[in-house]
């Protein structure tokens, strides 16, 4: 177990410093001179651009350049936002609790339902719900998830007026304690049906093909010959079985999620680091592009090493490798 | 004489192998559609799809088939000349995303040793990565030319492909006729270009159908941010401009949104009839 913990956490800081030298490379590659910019447009003096390259340690060699970079973000410095001159960590972290609310619900809900839905369909295998359900999650598999979002707006609030259309409050009104929960959840409800939707078709097929594919093991056919309940198979031994897959799914996913949120909330000014994201890219924010980058980057291989311990706890097939 | 027997037998087997898995057949003909489509575009569209005129945020009527949009550009021609972006993206992105991922996975699971050990690390990584924000400051950063996107699509999605022909390569390295290979001297690049990438090469092309979907849902997204090729009709750039649009003309994202849906659907369908004739196992219509 040890020695798979390490392994993981190692590739996990190797994540982290790919991220960084990607960052970093971006960076130095991007068209555009820092220098040419701070000397300004009228006729910078030479000995002023060799001033201001020397201070802000341009010649350097580009190792050393890196790690002094790496040394910055060690600090927890991002660096500032060019808009707004503010720390971009700071803006980042403003941001970052609505994106978790819908990022994480989402997830939970279609782990859920895709997973049981999948399992079920599985179980009925041919049956109207499995063929309804197969085809369907051929269609939201191949539905963008910006144009599914505008059309629950044009369906669910423009046409018949349930929901709001955007945004994370009612802000005409001043709701405190329980109303205001109420009213986030009212404005929740459409973002996460949308993000929902386009998750579950993932974790219904991995489920519904995990739990085929254990039916037709050697063991299960033994079970069935030896007339064991076909209910107390599916309990003890297929369902566990099958559910392992969808864990290391679940990783992976996590990755998606995020950074497919961020177009979500574009469409329903949700405002969380994807609309964020959109300022950043509209104003040519270099600086809070990478940061968002990187604070994803590094959030997401946290999560993963934690699932990655989960499954290694669950399935011990995983940790005496 | 007895090729072309061979030729047609061949044919028939494929195509009742087509006939068999649903998914692949109802993929290829629609694909066959849009690609048609696309094809005569110049001849079916019912108007110049950039020109603007005064009919503007016109409902779908005789004239303008599926509307106008905010401009005054009609719906139905915008959504045919699309169709070209879109596939073109896809496919281009695709097969570089393929080229790549075949070579890498190729080399590291023939080779084995240390560069199989570094390249598993590296695919370990990207798998790992928010490939679509990376692509998104890649293409803000870098311009937004439909050549850049397909580049960094392409090139930011190879792991996939690198895995499947990675396990491909190390079964293949142990059967006989790879084993024979090196005993009679073939050199080690020979027969992995001529022998183990084309006997492994099935479903990666697989893959790769699915990685065209990706693609064109990946260039929906990036246009739909605004950061789509301008030169260019693309679905994504309709849907974006349709949204201010949304409630009183609703036809512009919609219908445009659902072309991608038909064409992201098309090649899914067909990308994974392909597995299923793969591994028949979870093939539900046996």
């Amino acid at each position: 177990m040890a020695r798979y913990l390490r392994r993981r956490i190692l590739t996990g800081i190797l994540i982290i410093l790919v991220s960084l030298v990607i960052n970093f490379m971006l960076i130095h590659l991007a068209p555009g001179n820092p220098i040419s910019l701070l000397a300004g447009k009228d006729n910078p003096s030479q000995e002023m651009i060799d001033a201001l390259t020397e201070k802000y340690g341009l010649n350097d060699p580009i190792h050393i350049q890196f790690i002094s970079y790496v040394k910055t973000l060690l600090k927890g410095d991002l660096g500032y936002s060019i808009m707004s001159s503010e720390p971009v960590s700071k803006l980042i972290f403003e941001k970052v609790g609505p994106t978790l609310l819908l990022a994480l619900t989402s997830i939970l809900l279609a782990v859920v339902i895709g997973t049981a839905s999948g399992i079920f369909a599985a179980r009925k295998r041919g049956s109207l719900f499995d063929v309804t359900m197969n085809g369907l999650s051929y269609v939201f598999d191949s539905t963008p998830s910006f144009w599914l979002g505008l059309m629950l707006i044009l369906i669910f609030a423009s046409k018949l007026k349930i929901f709001p259309t955007a945004g994370m409050v009612d802000l005409r009104a001043q709701h405190e304690g329980i109303a205001k929960a109420v009213d986030i959840l009212w404005h929740l409800t459409l973002p996460l049906i949308t993000v929902t939707l386009i998750q579950i078709p993932y974790y219904f097929r991995i489920a519904r093909a995990s739990v085929i594919q254990t039916m037709s093991e050697d063991f299960i056919t033994t079970f069935r010959a030896a007339g064991m309940k076909e209910n107390k198979i599916f309990k003890k031994y297929i369902f566990k079985n099958a559910i392992l897959p969808t864990i290391t799914v679940f990783g992976i996913n996590l990755a998606y999620v995020i950074s497919g949120v961020a177009i979500i909330e574009i469409v329903f000014a949700w405002p969380g680091m994807g609309r964020l994201m959109m300022t950043a890219i509209s104003k040519r924010d270099y600086p809070l592009l990478m940061g968002i980058y990187l604070i994803l980057s590094v959030s997401i291989a946290v999560c993963m090493i934690v699932v990655d311990l989960i499954y290694a706890v669950i399935d011990p097939r995983i940790r005496y490798d | 004489m007895n090729k072309s027997g061979d030729f047609f037998t061949k044919m028939k087997r494929m195509l009742s192998m087509i006939n068999q898995v649903r998914q692949l057949k109802i993929g290829i003909i629609l694909l066959t559609i849009i690609i048609l489509l696309a094809l005569f575009a110049p001849l079916i569209a019912t108007h110049d799809p950039f020109s603007l005129n005064d009919d503007m945020v016109n409902p779908p009527s005789k004239n303008y088939l599926l509307g106008t949009d905010g401009l005054g550009r009609d719906i139905f021609s915008g959504i045919l000349y699309g169709a070209r972006t879109s596939i073109v993206i896809g496919v281009v992105a695709a097969s570089i995303s393929g080229i790549v991922g075949t070579l890498i996975g190729g080399i590291s699971g023939f080779y084995g040793g240390k560069i199989d050990s570094v390249v598993s690390e590296i695919i370990n990584v990207f798998l790992m990565m928010p490939t679509f924000f990376l692509i998104l400051i890649i293409v803000a950063l870098f311009g937004s030319s439909m050549f850049n996107v397909m580049v960094v699509i392409g090139i930011t999605t190879w792991t996939g492909n690198a895995r499947l022909m990675r396990a491909q390569a190390l079964s293949l390295k142990q059967r006989t006729f790879v084993k024979s290979l090196e005993n009679i001297g073939e050199s080690k690049i020979k027969t992995l270009i001529k022998h183990i990438i084309p006997n492994g090469i099935f479903p990666i092309i697989a893959n790769t159908t699915m990685n065209i979907s990706e693609a064109i849902l990946t260039e929906s997204g990036l246009s739909f941010l605004g950061l789509g090729d301008p030169n260019v009709m693309s679905w994504g750039q309709m849907v974006y401009n349709g949204k201010s649009y949304l409630t009183n003309g609703w036809w512009i994202s919609t219908f445009s949104g659902a072309a991608i849906v038909l064409t992201v659907l098309a090649f899914y369908l067909i990308g994974d009839g392909m597995n299923n004739i793969l591994s028949p196992k979870l093939n539900d219509n046996k």
